[in-house]
């Protein structure tokens, strides 16, 4: 689905500010670990500042689905099964998990929720309110 | 300067980058109160090592002809890591944009490699006479004096050069680690 | 050295807000050659004159048992400098709370000129690498937040003092006992 261009540009604002980047590295393509070098203490920060930009309440989980990937049940061999990726699936309907499907290798799961993908969860959780 | 949070320069190239080295010893007075049971550098002193390089990086790049250095802005500012005592934290600093008198620089520290802490600062600086029509430019001089000799200090490992001569002409620092 | 860098709390509302003030002197360490020829207080112990007034606020949601430190200074800005014989009020806010963190917000002024702005991201150690690990004497750290007073002038929402927490009692008293050469319990 098509970025609402008023989602990005909040989106990017929060990014700009909780990363300490560029304007012009926030692009819908970047992905927040490995492009714009997001740590685990900035996602709090991420999603303080989305919650506030656009009145929203974000559960930890809905981003950052921890207790899946940590779950003996939905992984093994770090790699997750099947059944977890069905998991993630559900919980995060706005992310393209396409590529982590062919290598689903829980360590990468961190590098690839992109800017897009956050534009959209926050389009989801705006419409749903 | 008594509050310096600086203990080395080992490389710095004028308008482009200085790394520096702060060590934390136990004897520091502040660790028994940070934290009584748990000595670690507060983070604060981490962004003071990483401006007071910036500092000196500022200084060097106008040849020590502006008397304030002061912090205006941080950004994206973390604390990855823990600096114990006994460790030596490795500071680099990079000027990335200059806009009159505010200068833009991506700061950060490690431990033996290990990110502890990185962000960017505002810098501004100035000379007190030039904002404040009261101040006798003596004021702006006498600071300048002083800060060249404490960058001597700071510096003394990398050039035999006579170190009494603190009026020389500028400072070039090329020597690497 | 040591690492007090507020002088008292002003005013304490329980899990919400706090302001405490903070007097710059030219006898202090940092500040008596900071810049020879005009000191001023170090931005970095500005900072932490924040930092202690937040999480203060944010250790005590908690009775003082979780181990809150500084994590992230996600924004930070000066319009001016403080010079001895100022008096900065540091006024903070708890914006956002969740699990293992902690968002401030908080401003500095002196007199009713606007000094500083801040946010602080406050992070909980948590159990699983940190179990072991205490941050502060209980004794001691009870006299430190008394001296500040947190207490005098800490109250909840409802406005109603604030308590010392029972845990922080229990070792005050059993350093006291200890102290008078009396055993404990007795």
């Amino acid at each position: 689905m098509p970025v609402n261009p008023e989602v990005f540009e909040k989106v990017k604002e929060a990014l700009v500010d909780a990363l300490g980047v560029d304007d012009d590295e926030v692009t819908e393509s970047a992905t927040m670990v490995g492009d714009l070098g997001a740590e685990s203490i900035d996602f709090l920060d991420i999603v303080f500042k989305l919650e506030k930009a656009f009145d929203i309440q974000i559960p930890r989980d809905e981003l950052f689905p921890d207790d899946i990937l940590t779950n003996a049940e939905y992984v093994s061999d770090g790699k997750v099964t099947p059944e977890g990726l069905e998991k993630l699936k559900e919980r995060m309907p706005f992310a393209d998990l396409t590529r982590f499907e062919a290598n689903p290798v829980v360590q990468d799961f961190g590098n690839l929720l992109t800017v897009k993908d956050l534009c959209n969860y926050v389009s989801l959780k705006t419409k749903a309110a | 300067m008594r509050f310096s949070q600086l203990d080395r320069i080992i490389a710095l190239e004028k308008g482009k980058s200085i790394c520096g080295i702060k060590g934390l010893s136990l004897s520091e007075e502040y660790l028994k109160d940070h934290f009584p049971r748990f000595p670690v550098m507060p983070g604060v002193l981490m962004l003071e090592s990483m401006f007071q390089a910036s500092m000196w990086l500022i200084r060097a790049t106008h040849d020590f002809k502006f008397s304030m250095v002061v912090l205006r802005e941080t950004k994206s500012l973390k604390f990855q890591g823990f600096v114990q005592p006994g460790d030596a934290m490795h500071v680099d600093a990079e000027i990335k944009k200059v806009d009159g008198s505010l200068t833009s620089l991506k700061v950060s520290g490690n431990v033996d490699g290990k990110l502890c802490t990185s962000g960017r600062l505002v810098i501004d600086t100035f000379n007190l006479a030039d904002r404040e029509s009261t101040v006798d430019p003596a004021i702006d001089d006498y600071m300048n004096l002083r800060f060249r000799k404490e960058f001597r200090r700071l510096c003394n490992h990398l050039d035999p050069m006579d170190l009494s001569d603190v009026q020389a002409a500028p400072f070039a620092v090329t020597a690497t680690n | 050295m040591r690492w007090f860098w507020i002088d008292r709390y002003t005013e304490f509302i329980s899990g919400q807000s706090a302001v405490a003030e903070k007097a710059v002197s030219l006898s202090e360490e940092v500040v008596d050659d900071y810049a020879p020829g005009r000191s001023f207080c170090p931005a970095s112990v500005i900072v932490e004159g924040f930092a202690q007034t937040g999480g203060i606020l944010v250790g005590q949601i908690s009775d003082f048992k979780d181990k809150v430190v500084l994590a992230k200074i996600p924004k930070c800005k000066f319009y001016c400098e403080a010079y001895p014989g100022d008096v900065l009020t540091y006024r903070v806010e708890i914006k956002n709370r969740e699990g293992n963190g902690a968002m401030i917000e908080g401003t500095s002024h002196i007199g009713d000129k606007l000094h500083g702005e801040i946010e602080l991201m406050f992070a909980t150690l948590d159990d699983d690498r940190f179990g072991n690990v205490e941050l502060f004497e209980p004794a001691e750290f009870c006299r430190m937040v008394r001296l500040l007073r947190t207490f005098e002038v800490g109250v909840n929402p409802d406005g109603t003092p604030i308590q010392v927490p029972d845990h922080m009692i229990e070792a005050e008293h059993a350093f006291l006992k200890i102290g008078s050469g009396l055993e404990p319990g007795q």
